[in-house]
């Protein structure tokens, strides 16, 4: 490299400029060349699709780490990328309708609430859970909800019944009960449908009768 | 009109000196290029004269690609510290930025995770708390053998996660499943308060 200027004594300033150049050079080269960001695992389109997806996540004030998180699952099991990425869009408006749903109401109930949408329930279905007391959130609720869901609980029924608790002020500990013993008939064997409407009646603040039916046979147990 | 304008030598001078000089053409270019052959009276440029003076520089295209990379390398580290796509801490200006991103920044609780499995040569926990990477948080084996365990500060709120059983993904079957995530498995739920976790 050459410059030409009039005067000689203004060569080592610029030798110090080209020194600094070379110093950024020599920092900034290795930084890029490390890219510790994993979803850079991902084949560009795909990784330029999720991060559009989580921009736009964040331009709208939802929760982008639930999608980030979904494409690095799918990284982590080997996924391929366009799956991901139908994945992740999935994810993303279902957050949106949680969030058009519930309101203003925190990140990780977002989060609880799409997986609920996710499981099966209905939009309609979370609507009841957008008026709420101070202090009390949903996620134990919306966390049970779509774990019944998941395990084979009728929809409809997962659905009234979460629900009814909900309104009726059961606390973390009802839900929690009544999910350690849904699983747990599960488990021995009981049909998730049957294991739930029994259960249901033996928790606090249950529903009605008519809002969940139980199933033939077992009308007449003793609730509580 | 003064006494001195009407004196023959005055009005003799003045025309003279209004008379029109006739020169060689030649000889005023050689004056002139003299002139400028002359070196610029010398005064010690300023600071600010000095910064703004232009330049006039030749590169090799080696030269010209090395700047380039360069401006290149300083937009990204710029880029990088200005920008987070999950409104994190610039990647690779901090030492806490050297954290996987999805590591969340506050742990509120410390959280046990246990899973039995006698017959596991190898067990680790994954999960949205560590980038859902089998080799960040491996589980310990209890003294009898059958016991996997590791504790974790989480911070609250709801956490997926999910056992590598000798590279098998395994749902908790104490906790609460998520659904499906759509790669054919589901998770287990993890729900931490401030100070405790279901």
């Amino acid at each position: 490299m050459t410059c030409v200027s009039r005067g000689a004594s203004r060569r080592p300033s610029l030798s110090l400029l080209w020194g600094a150049v070379a110093l950024v050079l020599s920092g900034a080269l290795p930084a890029v060349a490390q890219d510790p960001d994993p979803l850079s695992k991902l084949d560009p389109s795909s990784k330029f699709a999720v991060e559009l997806l989580i921009d736009s996540a964040n331009t709208l004030g939802l929760p982008s780490d639930y999608l980030r998180s979904t494409a690095l699952q799918g990284i982590a099991l080997k996924v391929d990328g366009k799956r991901i990425v139908v994945e992740c869009r999935k994810k993303f408006n279902l957050l949106k309708t949680a969030h058009a749903i519930l309101g203003s109401v925190g990140g990780e109930e977002l989060k609880a609430g799409a997986s609920v949408l996710y499981a099966g329930a209905k939009p309609n279905q979370l609507a009841p859970f957008k008026a709420r007391q101070q202090n009390r959130n949903d996620l134990e609720a919306f966390t049970i909800w779509a774990d019944l869901i998941t395990r084979g609980v009728p929809s409809e029924e997962a659905s009234s019944a979460i629900t009814k608790l909900w309104q009726d002020g059961a606390d973390d500990a009802t839900f929690y009960g009544l999910w350690n013993n849904v699983q747990s008939d599960i488990l021995k064997g009981l049909n998730p449908g049957a294991a739930f409407q029994n259960r249901i009646r033996e928790t606090p603040g249950r529903p009605t009768a008519n809002k969940v039916t139980p199933p033939e046979g077992q009308e007449n147990q003793s609730s509580r | 009109m003064i006494d001195s304008e009407l004196d023959p030598y005055v009005e003799w001078i003045a025309r003279e000196a209004r008379r029109p000089v006739v020169t060689d053409q030649a000889a005023r270019d050689r004056i002139m290029a003299s002139v400028r052959a002359e070196p610029l009276p010398q005064r010690r440029p300023r600071l600010w004269e000095r910064v703004l003076e232009p330049r006039a520089f030749r590169l090799s295209p080696a030269g010209s690609a090395l700047i380039a990379a360069g401006l290149v390398g300083i937009g990204v580290l710029a880029g990088g510290f200005v920008h987070n796509r999950d409104g994190g801490l610039p990647v690779g200006l901090s030492p806490i930025a050297v954290v996987p991103q999805t590591q969340l920044p506050v742990s509120d609780t410390v959280v046990k995770f246990v899973f039995v499995a006698p017959q596991a040569g190898k067990v680790s926990v994954v999960g949205d708390f560590n980038g859902w990477d089998s080799t960040k948080t491996p589980l310990v084996r209890a003294p009898n053998g059958a016991v996997w365990t590791v504790e974790l500060p989480l911070s609250a709120g709801r956490h997926l996660y999910s056992f590598v059983v000798d590279g098998s993904w395994s749902a908790d079957p104490s906790a609460p499943l998520a659904p499906d995530d759509g790669f054919g498995h589901a998770n287990s739920v993890k729900l931490v308060r401030r100070g405790s976790a279901l």
